[in-house]
C-alpha cells in the first residue's frame, strides 16, 4: 500500500529501485517502518530504536507549493533548499560555473545504488528506505580543477506530522576541486532519513559541516557513505544538538594513498535526547591518515554515544588512524558510551583510541568561583573551552564564530537545566 | 571592628577533626602570618575561609566585615571582597587570561554597583596592572596556567589580587616553588597592594618570605589550633629552633 503511494512520486527512481535487488529495503519500506534494526544488532545496541518502531511514519509526498525556506545564516552567495526532502530550484541560488546540480537518470541510479550495494552501509535502514521513497537523487558535482572559495550552504526543512523525509545526495568533488559545504537539517516531521553519497577523486578537498538541529520529536538517521582516493582530504564536523534522537552514521573509504580525513563531531544533549556519532573507517591501501575527534555535554536524562570502528586492511601499511571522545556529564542521570574499536590486519600502522567520560573538574571550577564567577558562568566557560579546543581543531577560522553561536545556542538550556553541584 | 574575624572555627573533614577551634581577628591594614608544619591544617583554613565545597564548619563563624560569610557560596564570598590566592593555581586549558581576568572583575563590579568595564577600557588596565607584575602580555592572551612556570603561576595569581582589589586576600604557600628573585617579584606584588583598607593573611611554612612580606603578627598553627601568637621575631624563633621546640612547649 505504501509502496503504491510512494510510486506516485518515485517514478523516475522506480525502475532502478526494482534492479537493486535487496531484500531488506524492500521490507522496510512496504511494513511502514516497522522493521528497524534489533537491539541484537551489534551496532544498534546502544542506540534503540525501540520508541520509533511505536510511531505511525508513512513517506511524505513532497510539497512543492511550500514556499517556507530557511533563510541563509551565513555569508554565503550558494544557498540550495530542500523542503520535504526534495531539491528546490526555485528556492536555490543559481550556481556557479564549475558546480553543477543535476537529477541523477536511470543509469546513474543504478551506478549510485552499486556503489553502496557492496559496503556495510548497505545495512543502514536509511538506505534502503531513502532510495525508495525519495523524490529524486539529486548530484552536486565539482568540475576538476575548481576551487570554489565561498562556503555553499544547504539548508533541510520541511516535514509533517506522521510522514518521513528521505533527502537523497550524491556529491562528487573531481580531481583537484575544492569546496566548503554547510548543511543544517532542520525538519519538524517525526523522521528524516538522509542518506548521502561522496566521493572525493585525487588531490580533491572537501571542508564539510553538518549541523543537526531538527525539531523535538523528530528522529534523524543520517547515513554517509565517503570515499576517498589519491591525496584527497575530508574534514567533517558534526554539531548535534536538537531532535529526540540523532544518529550520523558515516563510513569511510579510504582508496586511494595519502588521503587524510578528519571525522570531527560534537554532541549536546539535554533532557531526554539520544545523540549517537558514528563512525567506520576503512583504511584500504597504506599511507592514510584518519583522525576522529568527539566531543559530548550532555544534561538531563539525554545519552550520548560514539561508536568509531577503524578496519586497516592487509597491506595498507603506514596507516595513522587515532580516535579521541570526551564526554562532560552535567547530570547523574545523563549517560555517555563510547565503543572505539580497532580491527588491525597490517603491521606498520599507528593506531590509537581514548575515551573518557566525566564531570566538570571541581577544582576549575572552584578556582573560578574563587574569582568571583558564580557557578552558573564557571560552568559555562569550562564547557566554552572544552568546545573551542574542537572547533578550532576542526572548522575553518571564517567560521569559528557561526559554529561557535551555533553550539552556544544548544548550550544554554542544558546549562541551565542541570545544578549539579 | 576587626575585618575579619575567626570564631572558635571547628571542621571535620570524614570524620577526623581538622580544626579544632581557631579563633582570630584580623583588623584593616593588617598582615597576619599562619606557620605552621605539615598537616596543621593551614591550607584547610584556607579553603574553609574561601569557601570550597566540603569544607564547612561543624561550629563557629566566619565575619567580614561584620558579616557572617559561612552560609555564601564561593563565588559570594569573592563578591564580598575574599581572596585567596591558590598554592597550585589551577590550570583552565582554553580559557584565555583576558577574558578570565575580565569576567572576575566584572563580577565584583557587578556586585558593588560599578559599571562593568569594556573590552578595551579593560584590556588596557590588564596591562598596566600586568606589566607592574612583570607581567608579559602574551602570557595574558594564553590559557589561565596553562604551560606557565611555577613563578609566572604565582605572580598571575597576584596580579589577579591587583585587579580584584579584594579587602581580604590569603596568600596559600605563595612562596612554595619560586626561587630568590621570583619571590622578590611576587612580594613587591604583595607589598605594593598593602593599604590601611585590606588585610592580607600569609600562609607559609617558612620564614623566608616573611623577609619581603613583613607581618604585623604571626601565628603558630599546629594540630588545627592556634598555638601561639606573636609578632615577626616568632617568625625568626621558628626559622631557628624549628616548630618543635614550640610546639611541646605548648
Amino acid at each position: 500500500m505504501q509502496l503504491e503511494k510512494n510510486n506516485q512520486f518515485i517514478n523516475s527512481v522506480k525502475s532502478y529501485v526494482k534492479d537493486f535487488d535487496d531484500a531488506s529495503y524492500r521490507i522496510l519500506a512496504s511494513k511502514d517502518f516497522k522493521n528497524w534494526p534489533k537491539p541484537s544488532e551489534e551496532t544498534w545496541r546502544l542506540s534503540k530504536l525501540k520508541n520509533l518502531s511505536k510511531k505511525y511514519i508513512e513517506p511524505i509526498h513532497p510539497d512543492l507549493r511550500k514556499n517556507k525556506s530557511l533563510e541563509p545564516k551565513i555569508n554565503s552567495s550558494i544557498f540550495i533548499n530542500f523542503i520535504d526532502g526534495a531539491y528546490r530550484e526555485d528556492l536555490s541560488s543559481k550556481l556557479p560555473f564549475g558546480i553543477n546540480l543535476s537529477y541523477l537518470n536511470e543509469e546513474e541510479g543504478l551506478d549510485f545504488l552499486s556503489k553502496i550495494k557492496n559496503t556495510d552501509l548497505a545495512n543502514h535502514p536509511s538506505t534502503s528506505s531513502s532510495i525508495s521513497c525519495c523524490p529524486s537523487i539529486i548530484k552536486i558535482s565539482l568540475d576538476a580543477d575548481f576551487n570554489f572559495d565561498e562556503t555553499v550552504e544547504i539548508n533541510y526543512s520541511g516535514g509533517n506530522d506522521f510522514k518521513s523525509v528521505h533527502p537523497v545526495l550524491f556529491i562528487k568533488l573531481n580531481k583537484n576541486s575544492k569546496l566548503s559545504l554547510v548543511e543544517r537539517f532542520q525538519h519538524l516531521g517525526p523522521l528524516i532519513m538522509p542518506l548521502q553519497l561522496i566521493e572525493i577523486n585525487e588531490s580533491a578537498s572537501l571542508k564539510s559541516i553538518k549541523i543537526f538541529e531538527d525539531s523535538d520529536n523528530s528522529y534523524n538517521l543520517c547515513a554517509n557513505l565517503v570515499t576517498l582516493y589519491n591525496k584527497s582530504i575530508y574534514n567533517s564536523f558534526s554539531l548535534i544538538k536538537g531532535s529526540e534522537f540523532t544518529r550520523s552514521e558515516t563510513h569511510a573509504h579510504l582508496k586511494g594513498e595519502e588521503a587524510v580525513l578528519n571525522l570531527n563531531g560534537v554532541y549536546l544533549s539535554g533532557s531526554n535526547q539520544h545523540h549517537d556519532l558514528t563512525t567506520a573507517i576503512y583504511h584500504d591501501v597504506p599511507n592514510c591518515t584518519s583522525k576522529q575527534i568527539v566531543r559530548g555535554v550532555l544534561g538531563g536524562k539525554s545519552t550520548g554515544v560514539f561508536q568509531g570502528k577503524v578496519r586497516v586492511a592487509p597491506g595498507a601499511q603506514k596507516t595513522d588512524g587515532q580516535q579521541m571522545s570526551r564526554a562532560i556529564l552535567l547530570s547523574d542521570k545523563a549517560s555517555a558510551n563510547a565503543k572505539p574499536e580497532l580491527e588491525i590486519y597490517a603491521d606498520d600502522v599507528i593506531c590509537a583510541h581514548g575515551a573518557t567520560v566525566g564531570e566538570l573538574d571541581d577544582d576549575q571550577l572552584f578556582y573560578l568561583k574563587s574569582r568571583g564567577i558564580s557557578l552558573e558562568k564557571a560552568r559555562e566557560i569550562l564547557i566554552n573551552a572544552f568546545l573551542e579546543d574542537i572547533i578550532v581543531q576542526s572548522v575553518e577560522k571564517n567560521l569559528h564564530g557561526f559554529i561557535f553561536d551555533e553550539a552556544k545556542q544548544g548550550l544554554v538550556s542544558i546549562i541551565k537545566s542541570n545544578v549539579l553541584k | 571592628m576587626s575585618l575579619l574575624e575567626i570564631k572558635n572555627a571547628r571542621l571535620k573533614i570524614e570524620n577526623k577533626e581538622i580544626l579544632k577551634g581557631i579563633s582570630l581577628s584580623v583588623n584593616a591594614g593588617e598582615v597576619h602570618a599562619i606557620m605552621g608544619p605539615n598537616g596543621s591544617g593551614k591550607s584547610t583554613m584556607s579553603y574553609m575561609l574561601a569557601g570550597r565545597d566540603g569544607y564547612e564548619l561543624d561550629t563557629g563563624d566566619v565575619l567580614l566585615d561584620g558579616k557572617s560569610i559561612i552560609d555564601m557560596t564561593a563565588d559570594e564570598r569573592a563578591r564580598q571582597g575574599m581572596f585567596l590566592a591558590f598554592q597550585y593555581p589551577v590550570e583552565l586549558p582554553g580559557v584565555g587570561g583576558i577574558s578570565f581576568l575580565r569576567e572576575a572583575v566584572n563580577s565584583r563590579r557587578r556586585h558593588i554597583g560599578e559599571k562593568e568595564l569594556d573590552h578595551l577600557t579593560f584590556v588596557k588596565e590588564a596591562r598596566k596592572a600586568a606589566s607592574s607584575m612583570f607581567v608579559k602580555d602574551e602570557m595574558l592572551k594564553r590559557s589561565v596556567n596553562v604551560g606557565f612556570s611555577g613563578g609566572e603561576k604565582k605572580r598571575f595569581e597576584i596580579l589577579q589580587m591587583a585587579m580584584l582589589k579584594p579587602s581580604v586576600s590569603i596568600l596559600d604557600e605563595t612562596d612554595s616553588g619560586l626561587d630568590v628573585d621570583a619571590l622578590k617579584i611576587v612580594s613587591e606584588g604583595v607589598n605594593s597592594q598593602r593599604n590601611e583598607n585590606n588585610a592580607i593573611i600569609v600562609i607559609t611554612h617558612y620564614q623566608r618570605l616573611l623577609d619581603y612580606i613583613v607581618p604585623d603578627y604571626v601565628h603558630i598553627l599546629s594540630d588545627g589550633m592556634i598555638i601561639k601568637s606573636g609578632g615577626p621575631s616568632l617568625a625568626l624563633e621558628i626559622e631557628k629552633n624549628g616548630y618543635a621546640g614550640i610546639i611541646n612547649a605548648a
